[in-house]
């Protein structure tokens, strides 16, 4: 009892014998490979199949029988032929077949496997192209796609990049296996394993001859050389996908970040600095051209390693050429938007307010950094937030140095008796009145209490999002010979023209101390040199304190004692 | 190697001279041109037949009709184009210019051989 199967030659249908089927299929394929190079290899083999089919119908009526056996096919292929012997006449000068490249073992080449597949056969044809079990490739992927769907990016990307293995060239070469007709007729897939053992067998074989060649020294370098030549192509490679595993990366970030400008609006980001000068309403359009600008060179990159590393072909050319004008209209329009955002810095406005000051009475002042993190509830107040400033961005993240240094603070010599502060707003805009509406928005925090003086570091912008390049100089006017306390932190964070706290405690080898005492001369503040004011520690705070307290308590126990003395001489009276 | 090239090269050219041969006796099956060309014994296989023939098709010297078959797929019966029978005519002349040659030639050494054989007796 055998299995039959049903074939189909040019719409007409014999019951072949399996075995026989096989011999017939291996025929067929070297038959149309022997025709493949040839213009007329459809027609020919068409020809020869019709033939075929002839000769079949031929046997079966004959012997008055229904299912093809091995014999018959056997004894049509006698008749038609086999290739070897087509050679002969057909083609002048070819040699017979599989002799010139039996040697020669093809490199593998990446393409997606149509044969083992389960979405495109891209895991398939990698695993072919490493020679390992497609299961672990398909492992990899599916862990990966659960990291914010990496995996799956990849997946695509790869998908579009890899070719399908159409042909049957195109699979063995994706296997490794030789482009010879012997190859061919091997590599029935069932019959993968078979090939393999000819290959292996063809490698002893040719050993031996190599060995005549050569003497031992050559044959040594001969291999080390060939040794070479293959790590140095791994090395190359390695690094192909070392920076390709980069490329992904930066990709990944890329749409990342879009999604999350996109997804989360700007207002998240609006403090940093590519960010604080763009429009909101403008906003999308400009993250888009931005990403696209970024992301199709390295998606270029990407394809091209790919095609580069793992041999296949790179995209088509109109692929290639939509991407590069997707990029030139992307960069256009980006360039159009930063030319529209820098219109925004073209004038400068200026609006500047003189306050008087309190004197402070023994012309010492403090000059402190608001170091708070919030509004206090005098600033508030001071302010009118609630009334004032709905749509205030208040910005008091102490670290927030995305935005450049907008505060100076120049300490001036005052021509009256009492302090004076000048504050100039300045910022930017399209025109002249907008750069000034735009320093009009603009609001600077400071606080006088008795003799100390409590700057920020900061302003605050109070007509929407945009960074204008606002930015306050503060003068401030002392009298003569008055005694300015400047705090170490003040100096490190606002701009003060001619004023190093830091030299000064060293001119008076204080450098733990918190502050430096300047002087208001004729020509500015000076450093005072040795009056410091020291850092104290804990322990001396708390002594201080203890001192302070004892003799608090010594001044009330001695006031209660003279009352009671008062009252005790009262009542002896 | 030089004795099979010159056979095969002298074959071939035989081959498609006796194929244009064949075909000028009136539409003709592939099978019966092999059949001819076997009785002949210039062909071995089937399978080198077709090529020769969709070549000499494309070259305009052969055209074909189909014809339905009783027992099997359509066959393709061939019949000399007017360029193939121009052709053919001009092949007979060389022919015979190469047989004539041929036999001189031959006929020559032949004869040489036999002279020399009868000085020597």
């Amino acid at each position: 009892m055998n299995k039959t199967i049903i074939i189909n030659i040019n719409g007409i249908v014999f019951h072949i014998e399996e075995d026989a089927y096989e011999i017939l299929k291996n025929y067929m394929t070297d038959v149309k490979r022997h025709f493949l190079n040839s213009a007329d290899s459809l027609e020919i083999t068409t020809d020869i199949e019709n033939r075929i089919a002839e000769m079949f119908s031929d046997i079966l009526i004959q012997e008055n029988k229904q299912v093809i056996v091995e014999q018959d096919v056997n004894s049509v292929i006698d008749q038609m032929g086999r290739v070897e012997d087509f050679d002969e006449i057909y083609e002048e000068g070819k040699t017979p077949a599989g002799s010139t490249d039996t040697y020669t073992i093809n490199e593998r080449k990446l393409f997606r496997d149509p044969d083992d597949h389960l979405v495109s056969g891209v895991c398939a044809g990698i695993a072919n192209y490493f020679n390992i079990e497609p299961l672990w490739i398909r492992l990899a992927f599916a862990l990966s796609f659960f990291f914010v769907g990496t995996g799956l990016l990849l997946y695509i990307i790869l998908w579009i990049v890899i070719p399908k293995a159409t042909t049957r060239a195109d699979r063995m070469a994706m296997k490794g296996e030789k482009l010879t007709l012997q190859g061919f007729k091997n590599n029935l897939e069932e019959e993968l394993s078979a090939v393999r053992g000819h290959i292996n067998n063809l490698h002893d074989e040719a050993r031996p001859v190599v060995y005549k060649m050569r003497d031992f020294a050559g044959d040594f370098f001969g291999h080390l050389g060939h040794f070479f030549e293959g790590a140095g192509k791994i090395l190359i490679k390695l690094l192909g996908i070392a920076i390709l595993v980069a490329c992904f990366a930066a990709a990944i970030a890329l749409v990342v970040a879009l999604i999350a400008f996109i997804g989360f609006g700007q207002a998240r980001y609006n403090h940093m600095f590519p960010f604080s000068i763009v429009e909101s309403h403008h906003a999308n359009y400009i993250f888009i051209t931005a990403f696209l600008t970024a992301f199709i060179p390295v998606l270029t990159i990407i394809i091209v390693l790919i095609s580069a590393v793992f041999g296949t072909r790179p995209v088509s050319r109109s692929t290639g050429s939509t991407l590069l004008v997707i990029w030139i209209c992307a960069l256009c329009a980006l360039v159009f938007y930063a030319v529209k955002a820098t219109e925004n810095f073209r004038s400068e406005g200026e609006i500047s307010k003189i306050i008087n000051l309190k004197a402070s009475p023994g012309n010492v002042y403090y000059l402190k950094l608001n170091d708070v993190k919030y509004l206090t509830h005098d600033d508030s107040l001071r302010l009118d937030i609630k009334n004032n400033f709905n749509d205030v961005v208040i910005k008091n993240d102490d670290n927030d140095e995305t935005e450049p240094r907008n505060v100076s603070l120049n300490i001036e010599r005052s021509n009256v008796p009492y302090p004076v502060l000048v504050e100039t707003f300045k910022a930017q805009g399209s025109d002249d009145q907008d750069a000034l509406m735009n320093a009009r928005h603009t609001k600077y925090i400071y606080t006088q209490k008795d003799s100390v003086l409590t700057f920020d570091d900061k302003l605050y912008r109070t007509n929407g999002y945009e960074w204008h390049a606002e930015r306050i100089e503060l003068t401030l006017q002392l009298p003569l010979n008055a005694v300015v306390i400047i705090d170490q932190d003040l100096n490190d964070r606002v701009g003060m023209n001619g004023i190093n706290v830091h030299d000064c405690k060293e001119t008076n080898k204080q450098d733990n101390a918190t502050a430096a005492t300047f002087i208001m001369t004729n020509d500015g503040a000076q450093c005072k040199v040795d009056t410091v004011v020291t850092v104290k520690s804990p322990t001396q705070i708390d002594s201080a304190r203890k001192a302070e307290n004892a003799k608090t308590i010594a001044k009330l126990q001695a006031q209660v004692d003279s009352a009671r003395r008062a009252d005790s001489t009262i009542k002896h009276n | 190697m030089i004795v099979e090239n010159t056979q095969t090269q002298m074959r071939k050219g035989i081959l498609e001279y006796c194929i244009l041969s064949i075909i000028a006796k009136g539409e003709t099956y592939a099978s019966d041109i092999i059949a001819e060309l076997k009785k002949a014994q210039l062909l071995v296989v089937e399978g080198t037949l077709y090529p020769l023939l969709t070549r000499l098709k494309n070259n305009g010297l052969l055209t074909y009709n189909w014809v339905e078959s009783t027992s099997g797929p359509p066959r393709k019966y061939y019949v000399l184009a007017d360029e193939g029978k121009a052709v053919l005519e001009q092949l007979d002349k060389t022919w015979r210019e190469l047989e004539f040659a041929v036999h001189t030639a031959i006929g020559d050494r032949n004869s040489t051989s036999k002279t020399e054989a009868k000085k020597d007796e």
